[in-house]
Formats: C-alpha cells, structure tokens, sequence
C-alpha cells in the first residue's frame, strides 16, 4: 500500500505485529503440547488457521481480541494435548498410535493433572492474570539479575583449568600507592623461588601506530611474555605463536594479531601470515593470528602483541607489568598467598640496595587474588546486592501471590470438602494444588523470560562502566535452567503454604459452612503473617535504596573539583610519527609542530559563538585510564637511589585549560600559549601535591618526571580536580605545557575542553562542525559534554540504584495491594458486625478508625521486623556507601514514614467502606 | 458394503468429528472454512479451534471417514490450504450417528413428555 504513515496503515502495522505475536506463542505452545507427527502433517495449515482467527479478531476486538484468541486457542491445546496422545483411541478402532502416545502413566497423570489445573484457572481469569503477571515480574528481574552474575561472576573464564589462574599485585600504603604490579624484580622473586606457581606470565600494556601496506591506524598493543600465551593455554588460529627466543635479545621482530584486528584491518586475508607491517615505524613480522574467541583478561580490545622480554637489570623500581600465573599442581589461592608472603624478604637478597627497613617503611606486601576475582573486582559487591535486592522482590512476589491463592482458598472450601466427602485423598488434594501453583509459576516464568530479555538488553545496552565481561552476557541454558528452578521453587513456595493449611481442617469444618470459622482464623492468620513479611522485606528494599539514593545524590553534590555544566570535550588526534619513538630530540620537535595545529585549532572553536574558554588536555578529569603516571624527583629534595620514589600524575595542558575546565589558580600563575610555544620548563601542581611533596610550599621549586626529563620550575599552585574518581582521595597531580619534553607524555590525542555560554550539549555539534572543516584530515575521536564525563564516573552507583529503587518501589505496591487485600477481606467478613454496630449507634469515624487501626497494626509489625532486617543486611552496601553510613538514620526513617503512609492509605479505604455499611442490608444479608 | 460393525465402531462420534463431517457432507471444504461454516451453524455456539479441528480432521482421516479433495482452490486462496471431502465410509458413519441421534432425541422426548404426564 502507499499510504504508508497514514493512521489506517499503523493500524495495520498493530495487527499484523500483535497477529504475528500470537502466531508466535500459539505455534511454541503447539509444539509443545501435540505429537510431531500432527505438526508434520497440519502445523501449516494450523498456524495460518490459527493467523486468519486472529486477523479477524483484531479487526472486531484489537488486541485484546487477538489476546483473547490466543487464550482459548491455547486453552484449546491444551485440553486436545491428552487426546492426541491417547493410546486407548486404538482399541476404540481407531487408527494404530503412534510412538507419541506411549507414554507412561506418572506423564499421563501429569498432563492429566495440568488439564485440570488449567482448566480451573482459566475459570477466574483475573486472578490468573494479577497471579501470573506478579510472578512474572519476579521472576523475569531474578532471571535478567542472574544473567548478568552468571556471566560476570560464575561463568568460568574462558582459559583452560582457569580456575588455576591467579595475579600477583603488591601493596605500598606507606608511599600512597595502595595497590601496584609487578617489576622484573617481582616477577624474578616468584620465577625463582615460587614453588606455588607452575609457570609466569607478564604483559604491559601499550599503543602504537600500524602502518604498512594497510590503512595506518594507531592500535591497542600488548607485549606479552611467550610464557604468557602458555599459561592462558592460547593456540594459534593461523600461524604459530610466540616461541622463548622470540622476546631475546636482537631477535627479530614479530607480532600477532587477534583475530578482530585481523578481520577489520586485514580483511581476514590468510597470506597476513608472513608479512611485514611497520609498528611505530619497526618493520615486524606477522607470525600468527590470536584463535576468534580468545580475549585477554581485562583487556577486549587489544589488536596486536609484542613479544616481551623481563630482564632482571631493569630493577625492582617500575611496576609497570602485570602478572598472571598457573597455580602449580595441588597449590591453591591460599597457599600461594601464604608463599607470596613469605618471599617478600627475600627480594633483598636479589636487589641489596632494597633494605628490609624500606619494605617495613612502605608497608610492602604482596597478594595473590585468583584471575577470575580480578577481572570481575568491584563489580562483585554491586551485583550481588542487586542479585539480593531482586530476591527479596521474588520473595515478595511470592507473598503476594500466596496471598491470592488464600484469597482464592476461601471461595473453594466446599469445593475440597465435596471432593474429600467423595473420596479423594489429601495426597489428590494437594496435587490439585501444587499443580494448580506449578502451572501458574510456569506461566510467570514464561512471561518471566521475556521480562528478563528485555531487561538483558537494556542492561547490555545501558553498559554500565564498571561491569566486566559485558560482552559475554547472554541468556544461555543455565540462566534457562535457573528460570526453571525459580519458577518451581516459587510455586511450590506460594503453592505449598496455603495448602498445608487446608489439609489440616477437619471435612466436616468445610462441608459444613462455606466460611468454616475456625479454619478461616487460621487462614487470615497465615494472611497476616505473609503481609507482615511482605512489608517487612519491602522496608528492607526501601531502606537500603534509600541509603544508596542518597549516597549517589551526595555523589553528585560532591565537588568534583570542576564545573562539568556547560562544559564539553571533544577529542582530536593528530596521531603520532612513529619514527620518533626512540628519538627524543625529535619528539620535542614533533610536539611542538604539533602544538601549533592544536593551538589553530583551539583558536578557530575559540571564535565560535557560546564559547567562553578553550583548553585542551591529553587526560581529561574522571577518566582515569588516560592518567599517566611517573616516580618524581623534587631537586630540594633528593632521594638515595635505594628508596621507592615518589610516585605523582601528569597531564599536558594547553590554551586556558584551566579555566574552561572550571577550576581556578590558587597561587602563582596559570600556564599560557607562551608556555607552550616557548617550551618553558615550567609545571603548575595541584593542592595535594604540594601539601604531600613539599609541605605546602611549592612555588618556584623543581621537579621532575623520570630520570631523562628535563627539570620543571612550579610556578603555580592549581585548585585539587579529582583525577581518578569522585570517590577517591585527590592524587597528587603536575599540569605540564603540552611542549615539556617529558619522556612518558603523549599529545597525539588530546580533549579540547570548551567552556560554554548555554547548553554545551548544543555547542558540541558546531564545534565538531568547525573542527571538520577546517581541519578535515584531522580525525575526531570522541565529543562529549563534562556531565556525560562526570555521569559515566558514576555510571556504577547510578547502576544499582536504578535496579535497587526499582525493586523498593514494585515490593512497596504489591504490599501495599496485599494489605488491602487482607484489609477489604476483613471488612467484607465483617459487614454484619459493621452494621450491628452503627445500629446500635456507632459513629462511622469510630469504625473507620477501627479498622485502620487494624491495617497499622500489621504493618508496625512489619517495620519493625523490616528495621531489624534492613539494620542486619545493609551492612553489604557499605563499599557501594559515599557519605552515609551503613546505619543512616533518614534511610531507616524515611523508610518507614513512606511505609506507614502507604500502609495507611492501603487500609484507609477499606475503612471508609466499613464505614459506609448500611445496618439495614448487613443484617439482611444473611 | 462395509459391514455393520466397522460403522458402529465409530460411534458415538464426539461433538467436534461431528460437526466437521457435518460440514463436509455438502461440500469439499479446507480446515478453516469448516469452521466457519460451524461457527455459522451453530450461531457460534462451537468453535473449532486449531488443535480441535485439526486433530479431528487427522483422526476422521486415519480412520477413512474423510479423505483429501482434489485441489479445488478458488482463485486467491492460500495455496497452502488443503481440501477435504468425505469417503463413502464417512457418509455412512455420518448416516448411522445420525440416526443414532434421532433414536436418542426421540426416547428422550417420549420419556420427558411420559414424565410432564
């Protein structure tokens, strides 16, 4: 049709999706509950049957209509299911069954059990409906939650017997360094005398520039030790990997690469195997491809790697390379531990200008954490509370429905007892139930799984930063079978309770009365506990998402140090000339040929309208792996060779960084373009850097970054910028002109930081616009404002808010839905004692309050039970706490008001009907 | 002619394979016009849906009651759709139910008017 866009054709589009949505459901449940064979012969003809019905459906009734269809469509299966399967039609003269029909007796029971359990509760569809949606709801936020864990946290790493894989990481708090890799001379410790460890690998992390006969791009490199690629049990996919001899000394120069850079750089080509590249201009030989599902650990995006050499001379002070190691035969985590500690003396023996009272000074330990630890670090804690606070949600889920069922219970107590009287036993009972509540929960986890799929994906697409693995999260048949096992477990757990109740009533109680007194008691006693724990768990929900609430607000609050409001960042490269790498004369020439298209850039976004200020940095605040770090030296102030140095970050600075950063000059002076041009050794420091290194009095000191830089004068003190994250301490941090020939700095990208007069997010495309046509080679490799900047450094907290609020607000509604419930049912039973009273001249007000009263009560009960659990299991949030303490008094009371007044209002109207009972009709009612 | 007891075996025929030889006793029809001829029989008091129609139509066939139909498709029907027709054997379980059904109704109203005196 051509009035595509007209209302008629998105009318059309509902149908033919919510049509096709059916078809879709209709055919899995098909071929689940008929033979093979039938669907061999007329499952074509069956789905478009089925697609016609509820085509026409949708055109009288929409899609509630094709709803509607479904249901009875399915209902339908359901009850023809065992007829299908039915071996006795044979000797009815009916044709031979086939292998289908055979079934046991225990399956034929089954299905006879689920016919009649579907049949009953198809019977109230409502109830189904609230019962199976809940459940859903439950169910699909545990199976989203636990795929993600099962991803990230249990899922085995993708190495060979990984879980023999551990690192090693050293600790110096005594020089501010709480956590620090490995030296050569670490690594020569455990190569030598480590008896816990089979085999050592190092790598360190590295970029360069591919050129070659391809498009020159600038890569994520690895160098790895060969011994490396051993212990990660990695084969070559095409060619050979690393042999020992490859990273000696004047071997020649070869390279892997993975087998994305090989599909995206190469084309996938086999003959890559044997050619040359030019990696920072060194002609190297390509020897193999990395296998297409191999990652490193905690490092996805690596292109290409090196071989590494670890040599012993290079000492013990540059920590620089990270290890990983196999666990020898019969050792575990502990006992290499044990080990690692124990040889942390010994590194005197090996490098005797290391004196044991240096180590004792820095507080030097080593620790040994197992790889897969490592690599999912924080994010444990983050997930496991989420993973927690969606159980506490299913747990209340459950109440709510158990509750329903009770509700329900009420209605069919004749029912059982007609069915006792006639002789079923209670064995057939409580299989009419528990199948009646294994269906249902079946149904949720259906729904359940769907919930969870959209949910994955929005977790996915969400990516928050701190999650690891990311990219290996899907649903899989352990997260099937987990849904699986919530779903009985669910069902028996709300299936089970209400029906233990009712075996234990005398027949006579329920044959007798439809209300049967005594057993009603009973049941609104179990109704009552079930909201008391309901409301209890939900406070327990809304406390701790009120404690992290209010930690991620402080979060925000906090003083960043900058003014990331109309501020944005844009990134440039100009890339690096690779033949400079071992060349550091011509670096500084380089960077200062580069530092003039910087500053033309810089000065044409300068002059764009609703810009106030541009700076350009190479590491930007809150995005910590851009830092770089170096050991100081301060000339006042030398060290013996023999000490661990001082250890301070960088960034090179240039234009009015400063200022479009939003931080200001305490002291001395900015730097300037003058700074740059001229290459001045000079450097700004920020606050803690000069309160840690030289006792609050920085100005016209000198310092410098590695032993073959040049010596920068202070000449100002900068506000403190947190650097790594909001969370953390401020780091001593050094702001150096984008010129100073300092060995480690790299200016080939650099964020050009414009500080705007509105909305930044509105300058960011015309600057990106100005940018490009003006400097169209120039490639521009990200554009951001500030806030995104700060937001992603948060992106974690915001992360298990959201899920934890979410789960405090759901389990709050279906308490509140349960209490008024339990509440509405009293006062139905009550009704006739309602009217004798307001006969006999009870004012509504007083009735009202009585039955208010009733609801409170219940739910003080709850809160206090909640308080007590919330004060025992927020204990757990404490690492994921900024600002508040794991026992926040506004968390626990804010917690509780909220709950009270939900209470209230849930009780409250099932007051006011109590109230408005006529005493004419609640005494003729009966 | 086939004898007697392989006809009655048949029998009583449920309320669906009824209905769908009913339905095929005029015409040829395919699975979904069958219903809808039911449908507008019975003033939509029986609805076949898919599992229903579609495991009687295989079970009429099994036993030979039914059979396809050559391909009769009006222009514009889905190629899809396969045509059924009833055999002789259907005709005459339909015959022989039917006149089941007449004797039944008939002892029914005798003995209900008996009983209204």
């Amino acid at each position: 049709m051509s009035n595509d866009g007209s209302p008629e054709s998105a009318t059309r589009n509902g149908a033919r999706l919510s049509v096709r949505w059916a078809r879709w459901i209709f055919q899995r449940m098909a071929r689940l509950a008929l033979p093979a064979s039938l669907h061999e012969e007329y499952g074509e003809e069956m789905r478009s049957a089925f697609a016609t019905m509820a085509a026409r459906a949708w055109e009288t009734g929409g899609t509630l209509g094709v709803l509607r269809v479904l249901v009875l469509a399915c209902m339908d299966l359901v009850r023809r299911a065992p007829a299908e399967r039915d071996a006795r039609r044979h000797a009815a003269g009916w044709p031979a069954p086939e292998r289908g029909s055979a079934m046991t007796t225990a399956v034929r029971t089954l299905v006879h059990e689920a016919r009649l359990a579907a049949r009953s509760l198809a019977k109230r569809p409502a109830f189904t409906f609230v019962a199976a949606a809940t459940l859903a709801l439950g169910i699909g936020a545990n199976v989203a939650i636990f795929t993600v864990v099962d991803s990230v946290l249990i899922r085995p790493l993708p190495y060979p017997r990984s879980d023999e894989l551990v690192t090693i990481q050293h600790h110096a708090p005594g020089i501010n360094l709480p956590t620090v890799e490995n030296s050569a001379g670490t690594i020569e410790l455990y190569k030598r005398f480590g008896r816990a460890f089979q085999e050592l690998g190092a790598y360190t992390v590295d970029a360069q520039n591919l050129t070659g006969d391809i498009v020159p791009v600038r890569v994520q490199v690895l160098h790895v030790t060969p011994s490396l690629l051993h212990v990660l049990g990695v084969r070559a996919a095409l060619g050979r990997v690393f042999a020992a001899d490859d990273s000696a000394a004047g071997a020649p120069p070869v390279a892997m690469l993975t087998y994305t850079a090989w599909q995206s750089n190469f084309g996938g080509s086999r003959d890559v195997v044997g050619r040359r590249v030019h990696l920072n201009g060194v002609s190297t030989e390509i020897v193999g491809i990395l296998p297409e599902h191999f990652v490193f650990p905690q490092r996805p995006k690596v292109h290409l790697i090196l071989p590494l050499s670890i040599d012993q001379k290079d000492g013990f002070g540059a920590f620089g390379t990270r290890v990983i190691a196999r666990l020898a035969p019969g050792a575990d985590v502990a006992a290499a531990q044990r080990e690692a500690t124990a040889l942390q003396p010994r590194i005197t023996e090996l490098f005797p200008d290391v004196t044991p009272d240096l180590l004792k000074r820095i507080g030097w330990s080593a620790s040994v954490t197992s790889l897969r630890d490592a690599v999912v670090g924080d994010a444990r804690t983050t997930l496991w509370v989420v993973m927690g606070a969606v159980g506490f949600l299913l747990l209340v889920a459950c109440a709510s429905v158990a509750n329903l069922f009770l509700v329900r219970a009420e209605g069919r107590t004749r029912d059982v007892g007609v069915r006792l009287a006639l002789g079923a036993s209670a064995r057939d009972i409580a299989a009419m139930h528990l199948s009646e509540s294994l269906l249902l929960a079946t149904v949720g986890g259906a729904w359940g799984l769907v919930v969870a799929y959209v949910a994955v994906h929005a977790i996915v697409a969400a990516g928050p930063a701190n999650l690891p693995r990311l990219e290996d999260v899907r649903i899989d048949t352990t997260v099937i079978a987990f849904t699986v096992l919530v779903s009985v477990a669910a069902g028996v757990l709300f299936g089970v309770l209400p029906m233990r109740l009712r075996l234990r009533q005398p027949m006579s109680g329920l044959l007798s009365d439809g209300r049967g007194r005594t057993a009603g008691r009973d049941r609104q006693r179990l109704r009552k506990g079930m909201i008391v724990a309901q409301i209890a768990l939900a406070l327990m929900l809304l406390t701790g998402s009120g404690m992290l609430l209010r930690s991620f607000i402080r979060l925000r609050a906090a003083d960043p140090g900058i003014e990331p409001q109309d501020a944005a960042a844009i990134g440039v490269s100009l890339g690096e000339n690779p033949a400079l790498a071992s060349d550091p004369a011509g670096r500084t020439a380089e960077h200062a040929k580069q530092a003039i298209v910087y500053q033309r850039i810089m000065r044409e976004v300068g002059q764009l309208p609703g810009v106030r200020a541009v700076g350009a940095t190479n590491a930007l605040p809150l995005d910590p792996e851009a830092m770089n770090g170096a050991s100081l030296r301060i000339r006042s102030r030398p060290q013996a060779d023999s000490a661990i140095p001082r250890v301070a970050m960088y960034v090179g600075v240039a234009g009015d960084y400063l200022q479009a950063i939003g931080t200001r000059v305490l002291r001395g002076r900015a730097l300037d373009w003058s700074d740059v041009d001229h290459a001045r050794p000079v450097a700004l420091v920020n606050r803690t850097f000069e309160h840690q290194f030289l006792n609050d009095n920085a100005l016209g000191e000198q310092i410098r970054f590695g032993d073959d830089s040049t010596w920068l004068t202070i000449v100002g003190i900068a506000e403190d910028v947190h650097t790594i994250s909001i969370r953390n301490d401020v780091t001593p941090l050094a702001y150096l002109p984008i010129t100073a020939s300092v060995h480690g700095l790299h200016i080939a990208t650099m964020q050009i930081v414009v500080r705007t007069s509105g909305e930044a997010a509105s300058v960011v495309p015309t600057v990106r616009n100005a940018v490009r046509s003006a400097y169209p080679e120039v490639p521009i490799t990200s554009a951001r404002t500030m806030e995104s900047v700060v937001d992603a450094s948060m992106a974690d907290t915001s992360f298990t808010v959201a899920i934890l609020t979410i789960a405090a607000v759901v389990s709050l509604l279906l308490g509140a839905i349960g209490l008024y419930g339990v509440i509405g049912y009293v006062v139905t039973q009550r009704t006739r004692e309602f009217g004798i009273r307001i006969a006999l001249g009870a004012a509504p007000h007083a009735v009202r309050r009585m039955v208010l009263r009733q609801g409170l009560v219940l739910a003080g009960i709850g809160i206090v039970l909640g308080l007590a659990g919330a004060a025992a299991v927020t204990r757990s949030l404490r690492s994921l706490l900024y600002g508040v303490t794991t026992t926040d008094p506004v968390s626990f009371v804010v917690g509780s008001v909220v709950l009270v007044t939900v209470a209230a209002i849930a009780a409250y109207l099932p007051a006011l009907r109590a109230s408005a009972v006529s005493p004419s009709r609640a005494l003729s009612e009966e | 002619m086939p004898p007697r007891t392989r006809i009655e075996r048949f029998l009583p025929l449920k309320p669906a394979a009824l209905h769908i030889l009913l339905a095929l006793a005029e015409a040829p029809r395919h699975g979904y016009a069958i219903r809808g001829v039911v449908e507008t029989r019975t003033d939509g008091d029986v609805r076949l849906w898919p599992a229903t129609l579609y495991g009687t139509i295989r079970e009429l066939k099994r036993g030979g009651l039914i059979e396809d139909a050559p391909a009769a498709a009006a222009p514009g029907d889905d190629s899809r759709r396969r045509y059924y027709q009833l055999t002789a054997l259907g005709r005459q379980v339909l015959a022989a139910e039917t006149e089941r059904l007449r004797r039944l109704v008939r002892l029914a109203q005798r003995t209900y008017a008996a009983s209204q005196g």
